[in-house]
């Protein structure tokens, strides 16, 4: 079993904490997200599980082995992963197949073993044609594809990527995080997954654990991520959302501008300056004062841009907090014009802290 | 911690895994400071005893008081602003005609300049001296023949302070060329493109833009070149001597003849090296200066300034420019090579071999070729392999106190060979280290004089080759030696090979550290060279001269054509 723990995992580089304190449990066969924006820790956190770096703090266990802890830290050859850089990092003296086999060679496997495993992967990766060529004389997708059957060949019990799509173009970033995927639930390797991409985390996690400052903020299924954020930081981060501010009144209704919203969430302490998060899609928009009164907030476009299948308005409340929304496209409201917002009170997330 | 867990068992294989980072940090830096810091101190403390060993200020007050002393800085002064600002004067304006004009054999010239970079500047001053010596200089004696003028009068003196002014000028303006062609090829072509779509005329856009972008360039590349001119050794002792005059160098090579007094020329060594120090300094700012650097983006190639009418009139100055550290000296050493008399014209009916036979009968050849190719192949070998590990050690960051290694293997940039050469006089010929007299002594020397460059050229490639590829290997299976050999080895062999080559290439030539280290067993072609000019035997000269250029030119070229060192860029193929 290689489930993989990291308990109180903490790296300083001089006073400064890169990764701060870091718990998180992956299950067999799980994949999991580091997600966070440049310079939170994620890469460091991987590199920390590869065993290039020694953790200054905490440990690191696979099944019941500690694998890195500060006084000892397995080298990165003898941990039986597999890692796929953001560079890819080919060997560009080697053609596609000696550098897909070359960690087959390492195990001392016989030939006939090495050749017949070469073409299962090949064929998996679509690379059967390409044996031969240099990483000089492949595109970026065709490198990528390398750098995957690389990795995959040696049966690893641990898959580490580190930003694996980032070099690629849109198109074929798309298309390429259905194959991460597919290649996962093909062949079930616990996976530890690098990006600030959180729709490529979203496509391919089964655990999504965000990060900032070295430290995770929450980490979850996608849908929780997503639904129920637990802090501003992974309200902003994941999806788009609006994040207002104003005091509790009790323990589900805050004052914003004037007005009541009622919102979830963990219970409010009255008179406690207090934010909520709420998605740009669930925002209404409304021409007309509506008949109801509860979480209505009226507003003032500040701009809106037609975008073919939706609107997308900004609009400002009383207290100059600005909200973006996206509406249907047949609502057209010239900037300037008066209108009332309605918030779902169910979709309105109290955020802690 | 407890760590009694049954799967331990796997991992605990190699408990008793030594580090050996910290021998192999300890042992290197203890190297480089036998290299570097024992010599230097040494320099520093005689400068400040008296013969007895007493704490004094007196050599430092005997060398900025006595007008033996004093004229020789001011001569050393005034040689190095003149042979900058003339280097500059030729340089900058052929460096924008090859990098940002039409002009025809520009790569011709570039070569050529190459040619004139690789001579030894000593070997330079000898072949003027066959050309414009004021009696025997085959142009005063052409002039005599076309004019008819009296037998001693002439138009060139090379023992002058001009002259040598002018020879050292011809052998160190390529580091300015060098430096502002490269400067101008990076230029991007949008940025003038982008000029000229203001409204900007081709001089508007030359004296707005371009000029700026390239003028810390030409800055930097003047301070190396008053850098150059004002530590070389071997012009001045050719040149200046017979004038009757000194600059640094000289006078510190004579402090070592009989009498001796170390102390003086430790005292005498000490403003070069703080100089040296400081414009290094300058020219590191200036060149790190942030506004200056291009910003990226997408980049154009630079747009090509038609010449027009003035297309031949600039070829013919080019090349009329590259006579004078060329054409005209090499042309004076074949002819050397192969007259009786030195500097007489050779002809098909006087052309001998005498001088060949000569040169390589004398026993003292012999030893000297075997001195020096011994001691070139060995410091290129020892100097690359430092390089390798003290540049993995660096760029890896392999262990803690790097940086140190890297300023150490760095710093002897900053050491002009003749003080380099003092400092280890003074350290190896007492206890507990006696080199001198020895072939070591010169080996320490050219290790620490091509270290800086080596540990530069290495670390590079070593940033080329990039972690990632070795990680890739580690996390496959690999542990770091396998990493080392699979994948960085065959990715640096080409780095490796160039940077031996140019190591064994500037060792052969060096001549002001040798000058002061070389006993007469221990003698290196250069030496000898300049022994032989003291016992006038100008045709051996010129046959050891040409064997160096050719030597030489054979190493650069076949640097140029290693396969795969123009396929660099395939190590970038992420």
């Amino acid at each position: 079993m290689a489930s993989v723990e990291l308990r109180g995992l903490t790296k300083h580089y001089g006073p400064l904490a890169v990764v701060d304190n870091v718990s998180l449990t992956i299950d067999h066969g799980h994949l999991v997200c580091l997600l966070g924006p440049s310079g939170c820790g994620k890469t460091t956190t991987l590199r920390l599980i590869a065993g290039f770096v020694e953790p200054s703090g905490g440990e690191i266990r696979v099944g019941d082995r500690v694998l890195s802890a500060p006084s000892r830290t397995v080298p990165p050859e003898r941990r039986n992963m597999s890692m796929i850089f953001q560079s890819y990092a080919l060997w560009p003296h080697m053609t596609v197949a000696q550098n897909v086999t070359y960690g087959l060679e390492l195990r001392k496997l016989d030939k006939d073993t090495i050749g017949s495993k070469l073409k299962t992967i090949l064929a998996t990766t679509h690379l059967i044609e390409l044996a031969d060529r240099y990483p000089g004389e492949l595109s970026g997708g065709q490198q990528q594809r390398v750098a995957l059957a690389r990795a995959l060949i040696v049966e690893p019990e641990i898959l580490l990527l580190d930003e694996p799509l980032s070099n690629l173009d849109a198109n074929l970033r798309e298309e390429m995080r259905f194959e991460v995927r597919r290649l996962h639930d093909q062949y079930r390797y616990t996976t530890v997954y690098v990006t600030h991409d959180q729709s490529e985390a979203m496509t391919t996690a089964d655990i999504i654990a965000v990060m900032n400052l070295g430290k995770i903020e929450q980490a979850g299924s996608p849908e929780e991520i997503y639904e129920r954020p637990r802090s501003e930081f992974v309200a902003r981060f994941i999806g788009m959302s609006n994040v207002v501010r104003g005091k509790a009144l009790d323990r589900d209704h805050i004052s914003v501008a004037g007005q009541t919203l009622r919102c979830v969430g963990d219970g409010l302490s009255a008179g406690a300056d207090t934010a909520v998060s709420v998605r740009q899609h669930v925002v209404r928009l409304c021409a007309d004062k509506p008949q109801s009164t509860e979480n209505i907030l009226p507003a003032t476009v500040v701009r809106q841009v037609f975008l073919g299948s939706s609107r997308d308005y900004m609009v400002e409340i009383a207290d100059g907090t600005q909200i973006r929304v996206v509406a249907t496209p047949t609502e057209n409201m010239a900037p300037g014009s008066s209108v009332w917002l309605h918030l779902p009170p169910e979709r309105c997330r109290v955020l802690a802290g | 911690m407890t760590i009694a867990l049954p799967a331990e068992a796997a991992v605990q294989r190699r408990p008793f895994k030594i580090d050996m980072s910290w021998p192999v940090l300890l042992a290197f830096a203890a190297l480089l400071c036998v290299l570097i810091v024992l010599p230097m101190s040494w320099l520093v403390y005689y400068s400040l005893v008296d013969k007895a060993g007493a704490f004094t200020l007196g050599n430092f007050v005997t060398l900025f008081s006595e007008p033996e002393f004093r004229a020789p800085l001011v001569t050393t002064l005034m040689l190095a602003t003149s042979a900058s600002i003339f280097c500059c004067l030729a340089a900058a304006p052929m460096g924008w005609l090859v990098a940002r004009t039409d002009l025809p054999f520009a790569n011709a010239v570039r070569a050529l300049v190459t040619a004139s970079f690789v001579t030894p500047p000593f070997l330079g001053a000898i072949a003027w001296e066959l050309l414009a010596a004021p009696n025997s200089g085959l142009l005063n004696k052409l002039y005599r023949h076309l004019t008819g003028a009296e037998m001693g009068e002439h138009i060139f003196n090379i023992y002058s302070l001009t002259g040598l002014i002018f020879v050292i000028s011809c052998y160190t303006f390529p580091y300015i060329f060098v430096l502002v062609a490269n400067a101008l090829d990076r230029i991007p072509g949008d940025l003038e493109d982008a000029s000229s779509m203001l409204g900007g005329s081709a001089a508007t856009t030359a004296r707005r833009i371009t000029i700026p972008l390239a003028l810390p360039a030409l800055l930097a590349g003047m301070l190396i070149a008053f850098l150059q001119a004002m530590t070389l050794f071997g012009s001045p002792a050719i040149l200046a001597l017979p004038a009757g005059f000194h600059t640094m160098t000289t006078k510190i090579w004579s402090l070592f003849q009989f009498p001796p007094k170390p102390e003086l020329a430790a005292a005498a060594s000490l403003p070069l090296l703080v100089l040296t120090v400081m414009l290094l300094r300058a020219q590191h700012m200036i060149l790190g200066r942030k506004g200056y650097s291009v910003v990226g983006g997408k980049t154009g190639d630079p747009r090509l300034i038609r010449l027009g009418v003035w297309k031949w009139p600039a070829v013919a100055v080019v090349f009329g420019v590259l006579m004078l550290p060329v054409f005209l000296p090499y042309f004076a050493l074949f002819n050397a090579a192969f007259s009786p008399i030195a500097t007489t014209l050779v002809t098909p009916e006087n052309a001998t071999l005498k001088n060949l036979w000569f040169t390589f009968s004398l026993s003292s050849t012999k030893i000297a070729l075997q001195n020096t190719f011994v001691l070139g192949a060995l410091t290129a070998t020892l100097g690359t392999a430092m390089a390798l590990v003290i540049g993995y050690i660096t760029v890896r960051r392999a262990v803690v106190g790097h940086q140190a290694l890297g300023f150490l293997a760095t710093a002897p940039i900053a050491i002009p060979g003749i003080v380099l050469g003092v400092g280890l006089f003074l350290a190896y010929t007492q206890p507990p280290f006696v080199l001198y007299g020895t072939i070591w002594i010169l080996l320490l020397a050219y290790l620490t004089i091509e270290l800086p460059a080596a540990f530069q050229q290495l670390s590079s490639a070593y940033k080329a080759v990039g972690n990632d590829l070795e990680d890739a290997s580690r996390i496959l299976g690999a542990t770091r030696l396998q990493a080392l050999r699979h994948i960085t080895a065959p990715l640096l062999r080409t780095s490796v090979i160039a940077t031996w080559c140019f190591i064994f290439v500037a060792t052969i030539r060096e001549l002001s550290a040798a000058i002061i280290l070389f006993t007469s067993d221990t003698k290196v072609v250069s030496v000898l060279i300049f022994d032989l000019k003291e016992s006038g035997d100008l045709g051996a000269i010129a046959v050891l001269g040409l064997l160096m250029l050719l030597l030489t030119f054979a190493v650069v070229i076949a640097i140029n054509r290693i396969p795969g060192f123009g396929a660099a860029q395939r190590l970038r193929n992420t």
